[in-house]
């Protein structure tokens, strides 16, 4: 075997390694990411199931939330805040007040793709992160 | 604490991953495209002169004379003091003041765009370059006689403007920080470095003349030069012409330098990229053992991202080095240093390839804006409506998320295959034998699909 037909397996193998690997982590993302977020998507079809997002001292309980959607879908969750602020969902651009101790709720379509912020604008703390696949 | 790419600042959306199966598509095509390139090599070099031809010369004087060299000129400077002004003046939230989008998405990622399609259309809006020749056309015409200049070290090459170029980009992406989360630049801050660059701008013009410092240290010229070697549009002793695509590119990398900012270009939109995905982990363990050490939560995040730039462009080097090194093996090679920057030019489609895959989707969003309301309102306070567009919005349904996967897809898969066609062409030329030439470029072959394939990894990382 010469060298240069080496040096193409050696880069195949490589390659394909990478790419198997590559295919295969995000595989296993994706599945994660599906179980995940199955509580919400799958009890979507009949009636929107709303996830809450409970905030306190100005931070979202359990980290920041991820709320997963496929286009067309209606997004539906609900912000309980101990704090006065203001509800943005980037991207939508869909604005609620949310009083101390109060709670608001957000339903609309999912009709723009991709990943949107959903923060307390006067904080500029994101609580949420509101993901639409195609 | 978060890492976030430079689009968060300014654009309302991310863009989704691109989906397993898509990168494994996209990873496929790569790597047939590669072992095709291989068998269909043509033996005698096509690129290397430009064949440059005019077009009319009536075209060529309504578009060079001095009319429209002043009125670009023009132009130039006042968009420039817009975007100061605005970026001091005016409103704090970013996506709201014209300066970040004017100056980051409309100049910085618009110019590389127009400059392929259309040819260097910076230079006759280039306000420093403007500022410069009217300073130097009026000093001559009092001392009846062009003024002196110091000579330019000819060995610094374009070294200012690759320095620049990571410098503009450390300044858009590590220096907007706020309590250990970036937060991106503040149209105050840009407003100033705006200013501050065009001092240094104007002071090294003076020193070194205009046209001299454009072509080796001012950071936009350059940068946005290089793409334009890609196109058939050029200006040659004043007329407007017509090239073959890409020849220009095999003679620009002449200037020592050239392979350092090709580099850098890869290395800073990789680390912008990489900053939310693939590096995300590695990013925040560092900057954990930076505050365990005390240094503070700003300083910490900025030496984290400086440290990644670092090793981006570190990285970036090393795999065409290793290509390089690997060209140098075959027999009848020429010297290492005359591969280094021979292939330098090589990359400059992968550097496009890989703006258009991490920013096309911001460009197009933000460019609504920017036509809008930020036109209209440039100061963002509310208090203007030039043309009654200051309460529109971005449409983010203009482009779906498979629209938006396809195109940086394809963008990579093109750039790849453009670049293995400058490669192929310049063994060709340094090798006369075909076989060594052919057997070269296997190394090339898989210093670019190492890009590519980083590219297509890059875009398929969760940003989650």
């Amino acid at each position: 075997m010469n060298p240069p037909t080496k040096i193409l397996i050696v880069l195949l193998a490589l390659v394909t390694s990478v790419a198997l690997a590559a295919c295969g982590s995000s595989d296993d993302d994706s599945t994660r990411e599906a179980t995940a977020t199955s509580t919400t998507r799958k009890a979507t079809p009949e009636k929107p199931k709303t996830t809450e997002i409970v905030v306190r001292n100005g931070e979202p309980v359990g980290g920041m939330q991820e709320l997963e959607y496929s286009a067309g879908d209606e997004v539906a969750f609900s912000v309980r805040s101990d704090v006065a602020d203001e509800i943005h969902v980037h991207g939508y651009d869909l604005s609620k007040d949310v009083k101390a101790g109060g709670s608001v709720s957000f339903s609309f379509p999912a009709e723009i793709e991709g990943i949107f912020e959903i923060e307390l604008e006067q904080r500029g703390t994101q609580i949420a992160e509101l993901r639409v696949n195609p | 604490m978060s890492w976030l790419p430079f689009a968060h600042a300014l654009a309302a959306r991310q863009d989704l991953p691109i989906p397993a199966w898509l990168f494994a598509w996209g990873a496929s095509i790569v790597l047939i495209v590669s072992f095709f390139a291989l068998s269909v090599g043509w033996r005698e070099p096509r690129f290397e002169r430009d064949r440059w031809r005019p077009l009319g010369a009536g075209l060529s004087r309504a578009l060079l004379g001095l009319p429209a060299q002043i009125l670009c000129g023009a132009v130039g400077v006042f968009l420039l003091g817009v975007a100061v002004y605005a970026g001091l003046r005016g409103t704090e939230a970013p996506d709201r003041n014209f300066a970040l989008t004017f100056l980051f998405v409309t100049c910085w990622l618009g110019f590389p765009l127009f400059s392929v399609l259309l040819g260097d259309v910076f230079r006759p809006f280039n306000p420093w370059r403007a500022i410069g020749r009217l300073v130097g056309g009026g000093l001559t015409r009092l001392a009846g006689q062009p003024p002196a200049h110091f000579a330019y070290p000819e060995r610094l090459g374009r070294w200012p403007a690759a320095i620049g170029l990571v410098a503009f980009v450390w300044l858009e992406i590590v220096y907007g920080v706020s309590g250990g989360v970036s937060v991106g630049l503040s149209p105050h801050a840009a407003g100033v470095a705006a200013l501050v660059y065009s001092a240094y701008t104007l002071t090294m013009m003076a020193l070194f003349g205009t046209e001299k410092w454009c072509r080796n240290g001012e950071v936009f010229s350059v940068y946005f030069g290089m793409f334009s070697q890609l196109g058939s549009f050029a200006v040659e002793d004043g007329r407007l012409g017509r090239r073959r695509p890409l020849a220009a590119a095999t003679s620009w990398a002449t200037t020592p330098g050239s392979a350092a900012v090709v580099i850098a270009s890869i290395a800073t939109t990789s680390f912008d990229g990489a900053s939310e995905g693939a590096f995300l982990s590695a990013l925040e363990w560092t900057f954990e053992r930076f505050t365990d050490a005390d240094l503070g939560l700003t300083l910490a995040l900025r030496l984290t991202d400086t440290i990644f730039i670092g090793l981006c462009a570190a990285g970036v080097a090393l795999i065409y080095l290793i290509g390089v090194w690997g060209m140098s093996t075959v027999d009848g090679a020429p010297p290492l240093r005359k591969l280094w920057s021979g292939f330098a030019h090589t990359l400059i489609p992968i550097a496009f390839a890989y703006l258009v895959a991490h920013y096309f989707s911001l460009f197009v969003f933000q460019e609504q804006a920017q036509f809008t309301y930020l036109l209209s309102d440039p100061l963002g306070t509310g208090s203007t409506d030039l043309f009654g567009t200051a309460s529109s919005g971005i449409n983010f349904q203009l482009l779906s998320a498979n629209a938006i996967w396809y195109v940086q897809v394809a963008a990579l898969v093109i750039g790849h295959v453009v670049a293995l066609t400058l490669a192929h062409d310049r063994a060709t030329a340094y090798w006369g034998d075909y076989r060594q030439a052919a057997r070269s470029q296997y190394w090339m072959l898989a210093v670019m699909v190492a890009f590519t394939c980083f590219g297509l990894y890059l875009l398929s990382v969760s940003n989650a």
